[in-house]
């Protein structure tokens, strides 16, 4: 009697032995998932893409490997969830990272559309300053038209800074900076030639390249 | 002590038999496909760094959607009973993801390599464009709807030189796309427009030599204004004297034909009167006889064809005047000299000193090639 009972004990707790860790870590699984959601929703995607799709891939990794344990008869899974405990991690990690960068961007924004705002008030500054002469003042109204255009594009990138869409609107401004540099150059020569007397004073501004 | 002996054997046998069950049980329980699995999830994971997402977007998508199928085929396989799993549908799909990836992960490396060199291409070609319409155009009374197309298409351009060398692409296509069309569609409007003002060019051409000739033969001054270069000869005696630079109408190209136009009206003309600075705004002045008969008839006819509305009226009073040296085309259609200038051809003007003014001297071959 005493042997059965011995036996019964050790038959449960082999079974127990080889069943154990068998439950779907399926708490850690959701955590992880809304991490990632977190991360998605910080934009990650756009501002730290990298690092983004490296903890999609891991998520991938470890539901593949939850699959194989789930297939298994005897179930462990003991590293899926140690994995989906440093995925979780880095899901975190990755959102902080998005989120710090996307600030880095924003200031970024914010200091070049102050930056292309005071290019812009130069402009129209020398513009006044510009000389007239011939065709100068005809060259000066296309320069007003293009001032014109690249104060629209500024407007449109404020339009995405506001909306919180940083990094299309530092493409933009950083385009218009481009062009509103070309028009401070090319006044800026014009002027000067005109002071150095290197060019009569009727000469039209240099031009545009 | 044999009978504990027995006990002992007893229990051996039992787990003996008990781990052999449990070996039978593993070996014969159906094996999924996890290293075909893990080999397609790291194809589409290269496939996702060498951008396939963008560059070879179906097949891309093709992969995860095998990738998706193995998955869902493999936990409702997970869901039977242990032996009566299947996972031969799991390998097949996560094969054909691997296959698609692979795939998409190639064609995307030699679709964004072969990007971009056109892409380069693309902004060359664009930029070539902008300096060819810099040229050309520059001073070429196009609307002012025109010229916004043309500035928002060089903002563009340049905004897609951002994107390039940012490695973005797609977003950089996107606006050269956007850019060309302005563009082109501006040029295409300006070169027509120019091509077609020079329709007339062998009237003008038959105007400066009648002029010329007129001058030649009477031994007096004539006048030439070219629109073109905007600039206003003075010829005695059949030879060319003197030159200025002179300003028109805003709206200089084509002929005068209503009032307000603001076009510097094309033809033969004389002076009719001469004011001098008592009795004109404008420093000196020597009044044309515009409108002459010619575009009196001329201004009928259109009328009467319906091309001008019936309330349309001439325009007259076309003079040419001081205050000029603006350098820009500031006038109603009058043509404007330097007070200086003025006093030049002041001087030599009198009641009766023709005065033509043509679009050209120049061809349009020549004019595109200055």
């Amino acid at each position: 009697m005493k042997n059965k009972i011995f036996m019964g004990i050790a038959a449960v707790a082999m079974v127990a032995v080889l069943s154990s860790c068998g439950k779907k870590p399926q708490v850690e699984i959701d955590a992880t998932n809304t991490a990632i959601e977190a991360a998605k929703t910080a934009e990650a995607a756009v501002y730290v893409p990298t690092e983004f799709a490296a903890v999609q891939d891991s998520m991938t990794a470890i539901m593949a490997d939850v699959a194989a344990q789930e297939s298994k008869l005897f179930k462990k899974y003991g590293p899926a969830k140690l994995k989906l405990v440093a995925t979780l991690d880095l899901a975190k990690k990755v959102a902080t990272d998005a989120a710090a960068k996307k600030e880095e961007v924003k200031k970024e924004a914010e200091a070049s559309l102050a930056g292309i705002k005071t290019v812009l008030d130069e402009n129209k500054t020398l513009m006044t300053k510009a000389p007239r002469g011939k065709e100068g003042a005809a060259v000066l109204e296309q320069i007003k038209t293009e001032s014109a255009g690249i104060e629209a594009s500024v407007a449109e990138a404020q339009g995405l800074f506001d909306k919180g869409t940083y990094m299309d609107a530092l493409n933009k401004i950083k385009a218009a900076t481009v062009s509103a540099n070309n028009i401070n150059t090319e006044l800026k020569d014009a002027i000067a030639k005109v002071k150095g007397g290197k060019a009569k004073p009727a000469a039209a501004p240099a031009k545009k390249k | 002590m044999r009978k504990a002996w027995r006990g002992v054997v007893i229990l051996l046998a039992t787990t003996a038999f008990f781990l052999a069950v449990v070996f039978f049980l593993i070996h014969i329980t159906p094996q999924p496909p996890v290293v075909e699995m893990d080999q397609s999830r790291k194809a589409l994971y290269d496939a996702q760094r060498n951008r396939a997402d963008l560059y070879s977007k179906k097949l891309y998508n093709q992969a995860r959607v095998f990738y998706d199928s193995a998955m869902v085929n493999w936990q409702k396989e997970n869901k039977k009973f242990i032996y009566l799993r299947n996972f031969e549908k799991v390998a097949r799909f996560a094969g054909l993801a691997t296959k698609k990836a692979t795939q998409a992960s190639e064609n995307s490396v030699s679709s964004a390599s072969n990007f971009k060199v056109t892409l380069k291409q693309k902004i060359e070609s664009l930029n070539g464009l902008t300096a060819k319409i810099d040229d050309m155009f520059e001073t070429y009374p196009l609307t002012s709807e025109v010229r916004s197309r043309i500035s928002k298409g060089k903002i563009l351009l340049e905004e897609a030189n951002v994107a390039y060398d940012k490695g973005q692409f797609l977003q950089a296509n996107r606006k050269l796309t956007d850019s060309e069309y302005l563009l082109t569609e501006s040029y295409e409007y300006a070169n027509s427009n120019l091509k077609n003002y020079f329709k007339s060019y062998s009237v003008w051409r038959n105007w400066v030599d009648k002029t010329v000739k007129e001058s030649q033969k009477n031994n007096d001054y004539s006048i030439i204004i070219d629109k073109f270069s905007r600039k206003c000869m003075i010829y005695l005696s059949g030879t060319k004297k003197f030159e200025f630079d002179a300003e028109l109408g805003k709206n200089w190209v084509g002929d005068k034909r209503v009032r307000g136009d603001q076009a510097t009206p094309e033809g033969m003309y004389k002076i009719v009167k001469k004011f001098d600075s008592n009795r004109t705004k404008y420093y000196k002045a020597l009044l044309l006889d515009y409108p002459n008969e010619e575009d009196k008839e001329k201004f009928r006819a259109d009328v009467a064809r319906g091309i001008l509305p019936a309330s349309a009226r001439m325009g007259g009073l076309i003079e040419i005047h001081g205050n000029g040296g603006k350098g820009i085309d500031w006038t109603e259609g009058c043509i404007a000299l330097t007070d200086n200038e003025m006093d030049s051809v002041f001087r030599i003007a009198k009641v009766g000193t023709p005065v033509t003014i043509i679009g050209s001297m120049l061809d349009l071959q020549h004019v595109m090639n200055r």
